[in-house]
């Protein structure tokens, strides 16, 4: 009598049966993939038609980045998060931020022999405009914001102090704790602060307020001015309206300390 | 042409000498320039520190902020250093100021007389700077002092020598 499943025979079939799921598997498999890289092609070309057609417009339009810029965003896509693929090469979301980027430093080293390295994004909007000439690209402040928040990611040193409405964009590393930016902050209005201002504004006790005032003067941030009427004035050259428009002369540029 | 003054002009902490050494400093280098441009613009070739203090240069009335005498001192000793300026007297109250150094002259003037053809003349001093030919240049008008400074420099680069005549002093070129 036959014992069920024993002996080399049923062996032999088990193997074949098994060898057939395998097979079968494996054709599955295929299948999926076979699939799967038809739509990868499509959505591919798809992506390529995109950028194309958006790639002028990225580059020209700062309306247009901007709406891009949050729709990415409710998608969950950083397209400045890394330097390779999709969005920064295809789209060159990320040569325009990166360009823009270097020209910002540009700009901010050129002027840090005057403002300790401390400028307003109003300033630094008109020089970077001003830098890219009568042909150049749309370049708006949520554009310079956008790349300074790239800069300061990098480790360049680069922060943003919101004052007035704006910001004061910040170049170098020196050490700005709270204390010191809310005194710009109360700078801002004529460009320069004085001890009772910011112990009538802020409450401080007058240790404190020199405290923040003397370091302020030695970043290189503010100038003292002692023939101020009432009481010592201390000036930012960094929000002194007249500054805006001048441009570096060869005097200045011979100065700067490499 | 007047004269185009710089941003920290305008800037009233720019007449307090700064208590920080890195930005006191810039400030210095910036008042230097500021010296000989506005020297250099309105030709002039000596100051008088007391003088000096109510020049518009030193005294920006619009602002109401003036450079001290002790910060002038601070400016002027700059200069000195780096040879734009020499004081006439012990006290330090009157300085020459050189806006442009004599060998920077004998150069300009060297130029002139050589573009001319003019080499292996002989020129009054009187000539030189206050001549008719001499009218569009820039050393028109140069001070005496100066001019003997800058054709000394010529002189000893074996450029020009200087000649003592009946009423004065003349110059070759060769």
């Amino acid at each position: 009598m036959h014992r069920r499943g024993v002996g080399a025979g049923a062996i032999a079939k088990k193997k074949l049966a098994e060898a057939k799921y395998k097979e079968r598997g494996t054709v599955l498999a295929e299948d999926q993939i076979a699939q799967m890289s038809k739509q990868l092609e499509t959505f591919k070309t798809h992506l390529e038609e995109f950028a194309s057609k958006h790639k002028q417009e990225i580059r020209k339009n700062s309306q247009f980045r901007v709406q891009f810029q949050e729709m990415c965003a409710t998608i969950g896509v950083d397209p400045l998060a890394s330097g390779k693929g999709f969005w920064s090469e295809m789209l060159g979301v990320g040569d325009f931020y990166y360009e823009l980027g270097v020209q910002i430093i540009e700009v901010c080293l050129a002027l840090k022999h005057r403002n300790g390295g401390l400028i307003k994004l109003d300033e630094l909007h008109y020089r970077v405009l001003k830098g890219r000439g009568k042909f150049a690209q749309d370049v708006s402040q949520d554009d310079l914001v956008r790349a300074i928040k790239k800069l300061k990611a990098m480790g360049n040193g680069f922060g943003m102090i919101p004052v007035g409405g704006s910001y004061l964009v910040q170049s170098v590393p020196a050490e700005l704790n709270m204390d010191h930016t809310v005194v710009l902050q109360l700078a801002e209005k004529k460009g320069y602060v004085t001890v009772s201002e910011i112990r009538d504004s802020l409450k401080w006790e007058r240790e404190r307020a020199c405290h923040v005032l003397d370091h302020l003067l030695k970043e290189g941030l503010a100038w003292l001015d002692s023939q101020a009427v009432e009481e010592p004035q201390y000036w930012l050259p960094a929000l002194f309206s007249e500054l805006l428009s001048r441009d570096i002369t060869p005097e200045e540029a011979n100065q700067m300390t490499p | 042409m007047s004269f185009e003054w710089p941003w920290q002009y305008n800037f009233p902490p720019f007449f307090t000498l700064q208590p920080n050494a890195d930005t006191r400093q810039k400030q210095l280098a910036a008042w230097c320039s500021l010296v000989l441009s506005y020297c250099r613009h309105q030709k002039l070739f000596t100051l008088d520190v007391l003088e000096a203090q109510e020049s518009p240069v030193f005294n920006n009335k619009k602002i109401e902020r003036k450079l001290s005498v002790e910060a002038i001192q601070v400016v002027f000793e700059e200069l000195r250093k780096k040879g734009n300026l020499e004081w006439l007297d012990k006290n330090k109250s009157r300085c020459l100021i050189m806006w442009r150094r004599p060998e920077e002259w004998g150069k300009i003037i060297y130029q002139w007389v050589s573009k001319n053809g003019m080499v292996n003349s002989v020129f009054t001093l009187y000539e030189l700077s206050n001549g008719d030919e001499t009218e569009k240049e820039e050393f028109h008008g140069l001070e005496d002092w100066m001019l003997l400074r800058s054709l000394q420099a010529l002189q000893t680069d074996g450029k020009a020598e200087i000649i003592t005549m009946d009423d004065g002093k003349g110059v070759k070129f060769f």
